[in-house]
């Protein structure tokens, strides 16, 4: 009886513990793995055999040491300085006036702002390329009317055309998210602030705000990480935006390096990199929004 | 003590089962060419697989299928290569799986090559093919004293222009790049935002083209050594020639030829051609309003180096090395590549690039064009076009991660006001790196 009770949550957790060890264990373990190998051919074309070996650090020296991958970061970061906080307001101000009492079918809007998100990345990319690309586009088309030269792809603007498909993509999301936490505000609560003479702003700026702050906080780490990740769009939007090279992004730069150049190594290395500072970076904003309480 | 035994071969399994994964992941890209096995010829029917991105590529298998009962090929499409495809094709083929035939890239065979994906059709008597095949295109599947793709199509390139802004300049088509480039002046004073040609950074595919014609050869090999020269006198007159092309605001750098801008330009005679491969003349036929206002010539060439014209793009079947049928799979890769029914049944059904028999363009290709101003194109321009070739040029394994180095390189001409001239001994230092990093032994030249 007693071993029967010791082996049954094992049973019970075996589903989970198999899919977990096969999806994530092992390949976080094997791209760990890979980033500390490299590879040896003989002859032209490897014909005489391939042997790979322990490369110790190099293959992480050699990504620290690529400029277009350093440079990635350093843009991903420029980018979520400005494109997140954007994104987050958007959202918490669209929040507040589907929420506040004189909101018109709230219910329409909610559904309306939510829509972009259910479009995937590389349909919203493509279709905002044809907002984007000069000669077909209405809007560069009215600015140029009206003498002012406006190009959407140029070096210095398509990182903020990337941003501003990002935006109307996740502002709907993350906004739900916040009316989620809105919801569960007591009705008391905002009673007894009418009661005390509180009108709509100082609710908002008093009530609502501070209680949405771990809803904030949820949106902004996923927002930090999902920056990172940026992939589809820029890959997309390189066809009509020669700006974009196949090291726009950390994530680009890791594809590219794995699966056109066939350096694994290396490319375990920067996605063993960008994990990093993807953790780092989440830890820093918890910490910061954790030690102002 | 059941419950132990239990629990240790509970364990001993999930570790039994880890250890067997990773055996079979091993590192990826670590397959080897390894000596191939010659396969005898398989008794009774077969059937094979054709990976392509050619569109409507059943309706020629299944000519062939009706008359080989013995033979079946099944097509089945796939996102051309450097969309995935070719990460599809390699997936699949180290996992030992994967098609029989593939469409491969003239540029992308040695890249297969290098993983050992590919069978070496020497054994099965392709070596006695040669005289069926244009010998720019056979010179590219002849690879380490192999043959391990046979040529599907090719681009043999020429000068697409649009004949009533010609006339306005009063220009007859340039014979040189010379005088392209006093055309291209010519051009743009009929409007601010009128240009000649456009120029792509961001797909060094073109430049390379223009490489090949003056003469570069920028892979070579010595023994068991890659020996890189990008920086080639012929590379360097035709970077220096496209530098001031740019810098003089001759060309425009917008988007790429084909994209939907140029469409829009295009209708509206703000490009006003295109040097290209044979295969634009589908996509030109596409620009509106081009009816009987397009006409072919040859493209410009340099009085004084190289040759007539070069190529862009076009593409092999490749047998795969874990196909157990090569031999029957080269018997249907020659009969739909040379002769006259598969040719014919690929430009109707595919609509394929250049023909790659030396005696057959296609039955449809004979004939006069409507929308080319009656003009008979094919055979005035194409045919001496796919003859006048750089045979010395050979591609080199990792050719889509050499064309990312050159984009990532001339889009700084942009960016960053890099020239081409610098940008190239850039490019072949990181590619000399690249091959490093792979495991090939590798130098610079020149």
């Amino acid at each position: 009886m007693k071993t029967a009770q010791k082996r049954a949550p094992w049973i019970l957790l075996a589903p989970f513990l198999l899919l977990f060890v096969f999806t994530f264990v092992l390949p976080i373990a094997s791209a760990v793995g890979y980033s500390f190998t490299s590879v040896q051919r003989l002859g032209l074309f490897g014909e005489g055999g391939v042997t790979s070996g322990f490369a110790g650090f190099s293959n992480y020296a050699a990504a620290l040491e690529d400029g277009g991958f350093i440079a990635s970061i350093g843009r991903m970061l420029l980018f979520g300085v400005v494109q997140v906080p954007v994104m987050l307001i958007l959202c918490v101000i669209l929040a507040l006036l589907l929420e506040s009492a004189s909101a018109k079918w709230p219910g329409a809007f909610r559904a309306a702002y939510f829509v972009p998100y259910g479009i995937p990345g590389v349909i919203a990319t493509i279709l905002w390329s044809f907002l984007y690309v000069p000669g077909i586009s209405p809007i560069t088309g009215l600015f140029d009317a009206m003498g002012i030269p406006v190009d959407f792809l140029s070096p210095s603007t398509v990182l903020w055309s990337i941003a501003n498909i990002v935006t109307w993509t996740y502002t709907g999301y993350n906004m739900l998210i916040i009316i989620a936490q809105l919801k569960s505000i007591p009705g008391e609560l905002y009673e007894s602030a009418r009661m005390d003479g509180a009108g709509p702003f100082k609710v908002a700026w008093s009530i609502q705000l501070p209680l949405i702050r771990p809803a904030l906080v949820l949106t902004g780490v996923f927002s930090i990480i999902g920056t990172l990740q940026l992939f589809a769009e820029p890959q997309v939007l390189a066809t009509v935006a020669p700006a974009i090279d196949s090291q726009y992004t950390p994530n680009l730069s890791a594809f590219t390096q794995a699966f056109t150049n066939g350096d694994y190594g290396v490319a375990s290395a920067q996605a063993v990199i960008i994990a990093l500072a993807a953790f780092v970076l989440s830890f820093t904003f918890l910490a910061l929004t954790n030690r102002k309480r | 003590m059941e419950d132990i035994t239990r629990r240790r071969a509970l364990g001993l399994g999930l570790g039994g089962l880890a250890t067997t994964a990773l055996a079979a992941c091993g590192a990826p890209g670590m397959q080897a060419g390894q000596i191939q096995p010659v396969l005898p010829p398989a008794e009774g029917p077969v059937s094979l697989t054709y990976w392509a991105w050619l569109k409507d590529l059943q309706n020629v298998c299944d000519i062939w299928n009706s008359q080989n009962p013995n033979i079946q090929v099944q097509a089945e499409f796939m996102e051309p290569g450097n969309d995935g495809g070719y990460a599809k094709q390699r997936a699949a083929s180290d996992a030992g799986g994967g098609p029989d035939i593939g469409q491969i890239e003239f540029r992308s065979v040695p890249d297969f090559v290098l993983g050992g994906a590919l069978a070496n059709l020497a054994p099965y008597g392709a070596r006695d093919l040669a005289s069926r095949y244009d010998r720019t295109t056979w010179e590219q599947v002849n690879i380490n004293e192999g043959i391990y793709a046979i040529p599907q199509d090719s681009g043999p390139m020429g000068w697409f222009y649009q004949t009533a802004p010609l006339e306005e300049i009063g220009a007859a088509p340039p014979v040189t790049w010379e005088e392209w480039e006093a055309v291209a002046r010519e051009a743009r004073n009929l409007s601010p935002d009128t240009y000649l040609e456009v120029f792509n950074v961001a797909d060094a595919s073109f430049f390379v083209s223009m490489a090949i014609q003056a003469g570069a050869q920028w892979f070579s090999t010595e023994g068991d050594e890659w020996v890189m020269n990008f920086t080639d006198e012929p590379t360097l007159r035709v970077a220096e020639f496209w530098d001031r092309m740019i810098d003089d605001d001759l060309v425009n750098t917008g988007y790429g030829a084909f994209s939907p801008g140029w469409y829009a330009a295009a209708g509206e005679q703000k490009i006003l051609s295109v040097t290209t491969g044979s295969w634009g003349d589908a996509l030109v036929q596409s620009t509106s309003g081009g009816a009987g206002n397009w006409k072919v010539a040859p493209m410009a060439s340099w009085p004084d180096m190289g040759y007539g014209s070069s190529q862009l793009g076009g593409s092999t079947a490749a047998i795969f090395a874990n196909s157990q049928h090569p031999r029957e799979a080269l018997e249907f890769v020659t009969w739909m590549t040379s002769t006259p029914e598969g040719i014919d049944a690929m430009i109707k059904n595919s609509g394929i690039g250049w023909s790659v028999s030396p005696d057959y363009i296609g039955e449809t290709r004979q004939a006069p064009s409507e929308f080319f101003s009656g003009q008979n194109y094919n055979e005035e321009v194409f045919v001496s076009a796919s003859q006048d070739q750089n045979l010395d040029w050979n591609w080199a394994p990792m050719t889509e991660r050499i064309f990312l180095i050159l984009s990532d390189g001339f889009r700084t001409k942009l960016t960053a006001g890099t020239s081409f001239v610098d940008s190239l001994a850039e490019a072949q230092r990181r590619t000399v790196d690249a091959f490093r990093n792979v495991g090939l032994s590798v130098r610079a030249g020149g």
